[in-house]
């Protein structure tokens, strides 16, 4: 009997050893490059610690987040990445999930592929060129956007033509055509990975019942996607609030800019301003990441899969 | 560790060196590079069957990190190293004027590079020594050549008595125009004296519409009121260092810049599309495109825009206009080389820059142009232009005579903490007077003063 | 079967009642698809013809807008090869770096995901909401220092083998994420099953697992590759060499500062660079949905 329990305590310590295997090579990097680095923030945001100074830093508690909350800017930040994250979303999601729907069910397997590979050019190309490639679009003098506009349609002039970049009230919807652009495909094959795992017969069987298009779609298709839509949605509002290259680039450190939202002001004050007032800069990233993860959990509640 | 990491190190460098002497061809170059970049065991093999073993022996050579544009835009550089056997010469990880590497390096005691080309004092010098990343080069830098300095240079990177910041590239803000629209707007292809007449002659081009627009600035602060500014009254810094945004000469140039703006493009206060919005700026690609006459910004910029003209010959430059009754002076900035605490070599480095800051072939690329670029930065030592103004060569342009002469006024934007981003935090608050949002310059500019003091009271 | 067969079933049912309806009509929602779909590949592909045409301008024409130029120069390529001559080397660490990130990521999220469903860990659901919780945080831009510190005690600066390692973690709680959610549609039974054949944990993981989650596994391929492919912040922080360096870094000194290239020599590069990518892609396309195709017929 004594014997049984300690085999079967071997047991379960080996098979415990073995759940931990599978784990150690996540958690290794996990813990080194996100948890460390973000306990690391944590800890800071609570004191005053400036990066240029070599005093040492002092505990001041919540001085650093009270001052966030009163300050005007903290809001006005944090209300232009979300402004920027409702117009990217829905057309982030909405766009590549019907252009899936469409090459999914194309089935001359050249043509399938050849779409498959245009739609995903832009996804191999590095963001620096993405940024470079869309500045050259929205130029307002010479951009090819404009030069239609202007020449080609004749819709305005030089002198009132659209200025689309670089802290207009366009620049927001600019960027977040720009990012839909570059995700285009990217987001299609997430779909059309979802919709391959959908056995063929099931829509098939539902139209011989005489379902509408529109009918197989909501009842059988996308179900089936609210997984994959679900990822897309909770990843994409993680970028999407959290943009920071594109508004460094297109908007700079103007704080009347659009694109001063509180991933750049947290950048501003931690990388530019005075002696890089880091303590402060934590606080903006932790309430950032706080009001995200609010949001997070509503969305989460609103698209589970029910039943 | 740290030692593969240093062979490494020597092993790209030697590699380099090998592929400049032609003793080992591309292929092979690349073999090693690769390699040595992998970071695997490889390198002793490669060390062995190249037979350059010994390069391990070696202290570390002098290191030295440029900021990219300075290599791209000055093609004689490669030359000067060539005379410094065995410099490990990189280009540093500043890309959008970050310094967070240095700083972070600093903190540990250490230092990857010896000396750093790319450092503007007015904007990062003063964190850098905050940081303690840097260090002066008074006990390195040879008399004659800290005498040899134009004086507001030598004052520019100067603080507290030390020289934190050996000047190398000299960008002066100035005048420029476009002959062939001013031409065709009957204008004399003389440089505008004031303002007036530069307003004048910009309403002109765009009244006789040889260009849709008349002139452009930068509105980049330290490239527009600053200078505009200086060119009324240069005595504008508080007790503290900070730009007197209250100053009357500094709403003189906020109605100025109001005027100009009336004859210009209207993009022209949208930020830039490189370096966090503080280049690629629409100015730019206004002249470039050949729709505005005249451009005032430091020459750097006409020129390089100029190489897109038809004919690039029709550029003109000139010192910056002034008020009638102003004092003429403009904004100037160097950059420069900082000498890091923690590096190595500090004499071999010493020696470097002295001759990289003294290259006759650098300066006269710099002036005429080659095929990589026309950056119409000057050089920052009195006897540079003496030995020009002895002995004129048959290349120099008119320009530079004029630039040297304004210098005696010129000065550049006091080094502070906040000597750059004072522009930067205060830019929304004057443009609110420029796009008319508010009435009264005086008090946009007050409220330029507020901001920026609140943001450092925050510290 | 064409796509035209499809849509004559999937509608037949209604249409088999008109009479003849005509080529037009009785392929119209093909038509339409392919409408939209090129529609979607025509706003894809102008700006990068845009771009193509661009390489070729001269330099006045650059700052013109319009489409065709006056005159061609075709000298800008050549530029670009004298101008980053460690370009062949850059696109090599791109490369090695890129699949190095995808391989170790892939295999840590498929580990991570069949333990966290089928092994049950206990904590198992603390590191589930400490992965969500991770992607919520703008961790990139206020760890690049702590990410400094790591790297440089292990001895990893300048090299671009360790930049795998920070590279791995970018899309890691994504990843694991998906392939958990792959592993719960896979039967608990399915592994219960193997366990009785006496197929181990490690066993039925490869033999059963992986040729289940496939579809998720072509997911996180694309997702790692373009996150590690396009990486600029972390490189140009953590390298100091060119030939240490990847391409978007080499890149990016291209287009920035008083050195800003013209125009069209930027466009070279652009073509230059989209090219190989796009080759690249073109096979591993192939791979991916053969992938996925076998993936859909078995399972």
């Amino acid at each position: 009997m004594a014997q049984a329990t300690i085999a079967q305590r071997f047991w379960v310590f080996r098979e415990g050893a073995n759940v931990w295997l599978f784990l150690v090579p996540t958690l290794a990097f996990f813990v080194g490059y996100q948890v460390y680095p973000i306990f690391r923030v944590l800890w800071i945001s609570f004191t005053d610690f400036q990066y240029l100074s070599n005093e040492p830093a002092n505990w001041i508690w919540f001085d650093n987040y009270v001052e966030a909350f009163n300050d005007p800017l903290m809001w006005k930040s944090l209300w232009r990445a979300t402004y920027f994250t409702l117009m990217f979303l829905p057309g982030t999601i909405i766009l590549p999930l019907l252009l899936a729907i469409l090459v999914d069910r194309v089935s001359n397997p050249k043509l399938a592929t050849l779409y498959r590979v245009i739609l995903l050019i832009p996804a191999v190309i590095p963001s620096t060129l993405i940024f470079v490639l869309w500045k050259w679009m929205y130029n307002y003098q010479v951009g090819p956007i404009n030069h239609f506009l202007v020449e080609t349609l004749g819709l305005f002039t030089l002198y009132n033509a659209p200025q689309w970049l670089g802290g207009t009230p366009l620049t927001l919807p600019a960027v977040a055509i720009m990012e839909v652009w570059w995700g285009l495909g990217y987001h299609t094959i997430f779909f059309l990975a979802g919709l391959a795992a959908i056995p063929k017969e099931l829509p098939e069987a539902a139209r011989i019942d005489g379902a509408t298009e529109w009918q197989v779609f909501w009842h059988v298709t996308r179900p089936r996607l609210a997984p994959i839509m679900m990822i897309l949605i909770v990843l994409r509002f993680g970028t999407a609030m959290a943009v920071i290259d594109e508004y460094l680039i297109f908007g700079g450190f103007n704080r009347d800019s659009p694109t001063y939202t509180w991933t750049i002001f947290m950048y501003d004050q931690a990388f530019k301003l005075g002696l890089w007032r880091q303590g402060f800069a934590a606080a903006i990233g932790m309430i950032g990441a706080i009001a995200m993860m609010i949001v997070m959990v509503i969305l989460i509640r609103i698209f589970r899969p029910r039943g | 560790m740290t030692v593969r990491k240093e062979q490494e190190l020597i092993l790209q460098q030697l590699g380099r060196r090998q592929l400049a002497n032609g003793t080992i061809d591309r292929r092979e170059f690349l073999t090693r590079s690769m390699v040595a970049g992998l970071g695997l065991a490889g390198v002793g093999a490669v060390a062995k069957s190249g037979g350059i073993g010994s390069a391990f022996a070696q202290d570390r050579p002098l290191t030295p990190t440029f900021y990219q544009w300075i290599e791209d835009l000055h093609p004689a550089i490669p030359a000067v190293n060539a005379n410094f056997e065995g410099i490990n010469y990189q280009i540093a990880p500043v890309e959008g004027f970050g310094i967070e590497r240095f700083v972070a390096e600093a903190k540990d005691g250490k230092s990857t590079w010896d000396v750093y080309a790319g450092q503007t004092p007015f904007v990062e010098m003063s964190a850098m020594i905050e940081a303690d990343v840097i260090e002066p080069w008074d006990p390195y830098i040879p008399q004659e050549v800290l005498d040899d300095m134009i004086p507001a240079i030598r004052d520019e990177c100067t603080i507290d008595g030390k020289l934190y910041g050996w000047p190398f590239l000299l960008d002066v803000i100035g005048n420029s125009w476009h002959s062939g629209i001013t031409e065709a707007a009957g204008l004399d292809d003389t440089a505008p004296e004031t303002w007036d007449q530069h307003l004048a002659n910009a309403k002109a081009i765009v009244e006789a519409g040889a260009a849709p627009f008349g002139a452009t600035f930068d509105a980049h602060g330290w490239r527009s009121i600053a200078p505009m500014t200086h060119s009324l009254n240069s005595d504008v810094y508080t007790s503290e260092g900070l730009f007197d945004f209250t100053n009357d000469a500094a709403v003189e140039a906020l109605m100025l810049m109001k005027e100009i703006m009336a004859v210009s493009h209207p993009d022209i206060l949208l930020e830039g599309a490189s370096d966090g919005g503080v280049n690629g700026t629409p100015d730019e690609v206004a002249f470039a495109a050949q729709r505005v006459g005249y451009y005032h910004k430091y020459f750097n910029a006409p020129l390089r825009m100029a190489q897109n003209w038809d004919d690039p010959k029709q550029l003109r430059l000139a010192q910056l206009p002034k008020f009638a009754n102003g004092e003429g002076s403009t904004v100037f900035w160097t950059t420069g080389c900082a000498l890091f605490k923690h590096g190595q070599n500090k004499e071999k480095a010493a020696e470097y820059i002295r001759a990289l800051t003294y290259d006759s072939q650098i300066w006269k690329d710099s002036i005429v142009g080659t095929e990589s670029g026309h950056p119409g930065q000057l050089p920052p030592y009195k006897s540079v232009y003496a030995e020009w103004d002895a002995n004129p060569p048959d290349w120099m342009p008119e320009f530079v005579g004029l630039v040297r002469g304004q210098l005696n006024q010129a000065k550049a934007i006091t080094n502070h903490l906040f000597g750059l981003q004072q522009f930067v935090i205060g830019k929304p608050h004057w443009e609110a007077y420029l796009k008319g949002e508010e009435s009264d310059p005086k008090v946009a500019l007050q409220n330029v003063a507020d901001a920026v003091k609140a943001e450092m009271d925050r510290g | 079967m064409t796509d035209a067969a499809i849509t004559l079933q999937g509608t037949g049912a209604r249409e088999a009642v008109s009479q003849d309806p005509g080529w037009f009509q009785r392929n119209r929602s093909a038509i339409v698809r392919h409408a939209v779909i090129n529609l979607f590949n025509l706003i894809i592909i102008l700006p990068l013809v845009w771009v193509g045409m661009m390489s070729i301008k001269s330099r006045p024409d650059s700052m013109r807008g319009d489409f065709w130029p006056r005159k061609f120069d075709f000298t800008h390529y050549a530029y670009v090869f004298e101008k980053i001559d460690t370009l062949p080397i850059n696109l090599f660490n791109s490369i090695y770096v890129t699949f190095g990130t995808v391989a170790i990521t892939s295999v840590c999220a498929v580990l991570a995901g069949y333990a966290l469903v089928h092994l049950r860990p206990r904590g198992g659901a603390f590191i589930i909401a400490t992965l969500l919780v991770s992607l919520y945080f703008p961790v990139r831009v206020v760890s690049i220092i702590s990410i400094y510190e790591i790297q440089d005690n292990l001895g990893l600066i300048n090299s671009t083998s360790g930049l795998i390692l920070p590279y791995v973690t970018l899309q890691l709680a994504i990843s694991v994420l998906i392939m958990r959610s792959m592993f719960q549609l896979v039967p608990h039974e399915m592994f219960e099953a193997a366990k009785i054949d006496g197929a181990g944990p490690w066993k039925s993981l490869w033999m059963v697992g992986v040729p289940m989650v496939r579809n998720g596994l072509v997911v996180i391929f694309i997702v790692n590759f373009v996150t590690a492919w396009g990486e600029f912040l972390l490189c140009s922080t953590l390298t100091n060499d060119q030939v240490a360096r990847t391409m978007p870094v080499v890149l990016a000194g291209a287009q920035g500062g008083l050195g800003q290239w013209s125009w069209p020599a930027l466009a070279a590069v652009y073509v230059l660079v989209v090219t190989p990518g796009l080759i690249a892609f073109t096979f591993a396309q192939k791979l991916f949905f053969k992938g996925l195709a076998e993936g859909v017929t078995k399972g």
